[in-house]
């Protein structure tokens, strides 16, 4: 008899066929999943927890919903992961990403039916990718010389972004404002510079860029509301009193008085270290924790205006965009560094009330605040702002645009089509099977968007035949179009990065032949 | 993970088949939203309008609320389905925005959904619906406004008669001549003439008491307190020329933050002990009593008593007037209204720190007690609402209708026009839209035409609550309407069609307009949905 156990009890092993086949069915559902939200005319989905309070969100962005779905399948793993890299690397493109692997894997599956070995599968796509890359690279265009058609290039590449989400009815003034917020960071891709604020109440019309930094909170009871060229403490210590950290510390006194007398002592040190921080020659003081009602009254009385319990971020933010450090002792003035800015001052949004700083001394921070009607709306609105930010800083890096609306894929589709044609062997069918696979993207732009797919493809294609052709998928009018008219641009380095980590993932998922499953590991039982 | 596993399952190999069935799961995904969004909307409507009825809910803890307040309503009614809690964020975010109308809101996107239904029946396309929802609700704000009127603040009358339109449909109804001048003068004393766009309702502090009737509502120029007077030593309960204090420290026994203990070895010292308490505690009130305070408020502390039996005491030998566990909320209203500033040591109490008032009192009210302080010196632009009621329910329904009441006027002062109530925008709205309809070309006309045929829905639901035939009413409206009388409205008391604005039926724009733009928001939301995910 042979060996019968080598595997733990509970561990399961699938080999051959079947592993391959779980593989591609839980990336194929995973693809089927986030098909739909694909392109301007996608649908949303709504998240509904599990967890405690049942919350709800209403997203459209690939990346959130694959990051909270429950999965147990190991290739579908893989495909969130390749979607979240995306999501970090590039920030948009996530949902094509998943789909154009899940397109890859289907053709893949039926090459395997016809007995085509998965590492011919894999040279092909290979070569294959590359071929496709290189046709984008010959048509990418660049204006990184002429800065107003840089701009023009960018707002048009925020426009298509947002076009498929929730700004999409507003999304010329969401698209000024991303791009004027990107080029205040002047190349830098530190996208906590720009901070966005989210207020319940108005619509999304209503949204504003603002430069300078915004803080939620409010300014201690009878302090100035209104601060002109300040110098500003930003600091992370304790308010209440500096508590001996001694376990056990106690004092033994035998009289009143001198409970009093600690008493009487502990202010005196507080009052010590407010007058030491007053003596850093500010006029404001922020603190991460609790500022207590004696503290914030003998700032009141120095004319210092004093903001407690700003969060962590906030704190880290103002540090970085006034210039200051955050500081936790006060004993060396001369080694603190203070922030500065212009103003600060109360403001009110809706029917909050903000502080405001203007006139920081870093320039490039900026501050969006953005007004919906629920707090479903303001979420899926911060999500998809932060997608166009991302897409926009790396393109100010990376200068070269493409056309959108299928565009890419179908110049990548008919280039890969002729190298099938000129590729001896079989290698050659999964060359043509990655072309088909590149095709179904603008084929489930169309579907989403409730138009006759298989015509208008074939339509695209015939028209891609021409060189130099610029026709793409016109979602708003139903039809094939021009998209330099129609003014839908797209970042090379998203699609390149789609290309690229998409072929790799169907490529690591093709090598598969066997899956492992480990016993769960056991709870000490404990009852 | 069912919902991944199940059209996994049936999928048939190329993609032209396989949409299909992927379709066919995701229409059912959204009659399912559409219905139990519908059946939220369904349970409000009969709650709309004057004579609309209330709804008594039984809250899990036993506690029983009756109300005509559509977010309230809904906020108590713990739905679970995705799409019926975002209708219950819509009337939220209605009751965020203007503050009434938070149950026409609902309904009218009820009946959107409804329309919703019928058109994707039809096969037309979600995103088709809602482009050219969006772009009807933008045609739908223009008329508003083109039939909206213009007011001025210092027209009190109108101001009145918007409060008194969202105060009739309440339960305290018969109130309204006396509730929505109240509103008024409250919401106009907070503005602050810096800032005329922005009221605060902050600014304006209600104070509830049970006993009495609806009727003793009264607005308090000064300061109201649900508070007692400590007096456990006889203190005063009756200043006249108060200099009040508001303080943050505590008269008691000294407590330091690190931990200690008196240690006393014989029978002597607990004498002395005793003794220097007392004194610790006469030296404070001394300091207190040289500045010429006779009035203490103070604030709530978690750490010690604010005041102790022995302290009372003293105070009241002082004449000095106490009342503890203030709020720290409260204290910025507080230091607001009375012009003073909050003091946090003994060392600070200063005479220049202290508040100026002619009289504190503390009147007997019903079964409790509150504390007045009229007469304030150099007020600050607060006001204070004294709410009655003969019981709980009353009394709590009471203030939800003010609240309603102040958002309303509130709106006149950020938007300031007025626009006719009883149906007659709605049905305005309808009858233009549908003329627009049929300019415009393919699907967009026809769902713009569903759009305008969903907002007949508030004059039939007005109606219909009413117990007028709703059918008979609606026709007749149009009827009117059509004649280019455009004010003509439902008369819920007359039970019959007449120039609403006439009848002094009127409510802000801001209320109509930010109804129909979030539900159509919300509408269109839901269309786009196909697909409900289960996640951690």
């Amino acid at each position: 008899m042979p060996i019968d156990k080598i595997f733990k009890d509970d561990a399961s092993e699938e080999k051959g066929e079947r592993a391959r086949m779980a593989s591609f069915v839980g990336a194929m559902a995973i693809s089927d999943l986030v098909k739909s939200t694909l392109g301007p005319k996608g649908m949303d989905k709504i998240l509904q927890s599990t967890g405690r309070g049942h919350a709800v969100t209403v997203t459209n962005d690939g990346a959130t919903i694959l990051k909270s779905l429950h999965i147990d399948n190991p290739a579908a793993k893989v495909l969130v992961d390749i979607s979240k890299v995306q999501d970090d690397e590039v920030g948009d493109g996530t949902t094509s990403v998943v789909v154009l692997a899940g397109e890859l894997l289907r053709e893949a599956e039926k090459l395997v039916a016809s007995k085509i070995h998965p590492m011919t599968i894999i040279a092909g796509y290979r070569m294959a990718s590359e071929c496709a890359r290189n046709a984008l690279l010959k048509r990418v265009i660049d204006n990184k010389e002429n800065a107003e058609k840089f701009r023009s290039d960018l707002l048009k590449i925020a426009m298509t972004t947002l076009c498929s989400k929730i700004l999409s009815q507003d999304k010329e003034h969401f698209a000024e404002m991303a791009v004027d917020a990107v080029f205040r960071l002047k190349g830098s891709t530190n996208l906590e510079a720009i901070q966005i604020i989210k207020k319940p109440g108005g619509s999304l019309k209503d949204s504003f860029l603002d430069e300078g930094f915004i803080l939620d909170k409010k300014i201690g009871i009878g302090q100035p509301k209104r601060i002109e060229n300040a110098k500003i403490l930003v600091a992370n210590t304790a308010m209440d009193t500096d508590k001996v950290k001694i376990y056990g510390a106690r004092v033994r006194v035998d009289s009143m008085t001198k409970v009093a007398e600690i008493e009487g002592a502990e202010k005196e040190k507080m009052k010590d270290k407010v007058k030491k921080i007053i003596a850093h020659g500010i006029n404001c003081f922020v603190n991460r924790q609790l500022i207590y009602n004696f503290p914030e009254e003998l700032f009141a009385d120095a004319g210092i205006l004093a903001i407690e319990h700003a969060d962590f971020e906030g704190i880290e933010s103002l540090g970085l965009v006034t210039g200051g450090e955050i500081a936790s002792t006060f004993d060396n003035p001369e080694s603190v560094k203070l922030g500065h800015c212009k103003l600060i001052e109360e403001i009110m949004i809706g029917e909050d009330k903000l502080i405001h700083f203007s006139g920081c001394e870093m320039g490039q921070a900026c501050s969006i605040v953005l007004r919906g009607a629920s707090h479903h709306v303001l979420d899926e609105a911060e999500r998809s702002l932060h997608d166009a930010l991302c897409v926009l800083s790396q393109t100010v890096n990376d200068t070269r645009v493409l056309l959108g609306g299928g565009w890419p894929e179908m110049v990548m589709a008919k280039e890969v089509d002729e190298l099938a044609r000129k590729t001896a062997g079989k290698k050659s069918h999964a060359i043509e099977a990655f072309s088909r696979a590149l095709v179904a993207i603008p084929t489930t732009i169309a579907d989403n968007a409730g138009l006759d797919s298989a015509e208008l493809v074939a339509q695209l294609r015939a028209e891609h035949h021409n060189d130099g052709c610029n026709a793409g998928i016109d979602v708003i009018s139903g039809s094939v179009g021009d998209m330099e008219e129609r003014g839908i641009y797209e970042a090379f380095k998203v699609k390149q990065a789609v290309l690229l980590s998409a072929t790799e993932a169907s490529e690591m998922i093709l090598r598969v032949d066997e899956i492992i499953t480990c016993a769960p590991r056991r709870r000490e039982d404990r009852m | 993970m069912a919902a991944v596993a199940a059209p996994m399952a049936s999928k048939p190999r190329g993609s032209k088949a396989e949409s299909f069935v992927d379709n066919k799961r995701r229409e059912d995904i959204r009659f399912a939203n559409i219905n139990s969004a519908r059946a939220v909307s369904d349970a409000v409507r009969t709650s709309l309008g004057p004579k609309g009825m209330d709804k008594m809910i039984s809250t899990a803890n036993g506690e029983v609320i009756i109300t005509n307040d559509g977010a309230t309503i809904l906020n108590k009614m713990e739905v679970l389905q995705p799409a019926a809690k975002m209708l219950v964020e819509l009337s939220k975010s209605q009751d965020s925005a203007a503050g009434d109308g938070t149950t026409t809101v609902v309904v009218i996107a009820g009946a959107l959904l409804k329309e919703c239904q019928s058109l994707l029946t039809n096969g037309i396309h979600p995103t088709v619906i809602s482009d050219s929802l969006h772009k009807a609700c933008g045609k739908a704000i223009d008329i508003l406004t083109a039939m909206a009127v213009p007011v001025e603040l210092t027209d009190r009358d109108s101001l009145v008669k918007s409060a008194s339109t969202s105060l009739n449909s309440k339960v305290v109804s018969q109130y309204s001549t006396l509730l929505a001048p109240l509103a008024v003068d409250a919401v106009l004393s907070v503005i602050d003439p810096e800032k005329p766009e922005i009221v605060d309702l902050r600014d304006i502090k209600i104070v509830k008491k049970l006993g009495g009737t609806v009727d003793d509502t009264h607005t308090v120029k000064g300061l109201v307190f649900d508070k007692k007077v400590s007096r456990a030593a006889g203190g005063p309960t009756r200043v006249e020329n108060a200099k009040i204090a508001v303080i943050q420290f505590q008269i008691s026994p000294p407590k330091t933050d690190i931990e200690q203990s008196i240690v006393v070895s014989d029978y002597t010292q607990m004498d002395r002990i005793l003794k220097e308490e007392r004194n610790y505690i006469l030296g404070m009130i001394k300091k207190i009593k040289a500045t010429g305070c006779n009035v203490l408020l103070i604030q709530k502390s978690i750490l010690r008593d604010a005041v102790t039996d022995l302290s009372l005491h003293y105070l009241a030998k002082a004449k000095i007037m106490v009342i503890k566990d203030v709020e720290r909320d409260e204290i910025e209203f507080i230091t607001k209204t009375l012009n003073c500033l909050p003091i946090a040591n003994i060392e600070h109490f200063r005479a220049e720190k202290l508040g100026h008032a002619d009289l504190v009192e503390e009147a007997s009210l019903g079964d409790g007690k509150i504390l007045k302080i009229t007469g304030i010196k150099d007020m600050g632009r607060t006001t204070s609402v004294l709410v009655r009621g003969s019981n709980q329910l009353v009394l709590d329904e009471a203030e939800r209708s003010l609240h309603d009441a102040l958002c309303v006027v509130r709106c006149l002062v950020s938007k300031r026009f007025l626009i006719a109530g009883g149906g007659a925008p709605e049905i305005e709205l309808s009858r233009q839209l549908g003329a627009w309809a049929k300019v415009l070309h393919g699907m967009e006309g026809y769902c713009v035409k569903s759009f305008a045929e969903a907002l007949e829905v508030i004059p039939y639901t007005l109606a219909e609550n009413a117990g007028l035939n709703p059918i008979a009413i609606v026709t007749e409206l149009r009827n009117k309407h059509a004649q280019g009388e455009i004010n003509a409205g439902i008369n819920v008391r007359k039970g019959q069609i007449t120039n609403i604005l006439e009848e002094n039926v009127v409510q802000p724009l801001l209320v109509s307009t930010s109804a129909i733009t979030l539900a159509t928001e919300c509408v269109r939301m839901i269309m786009k949905i196909d697909d409900i995910v289960t996640v951690r």
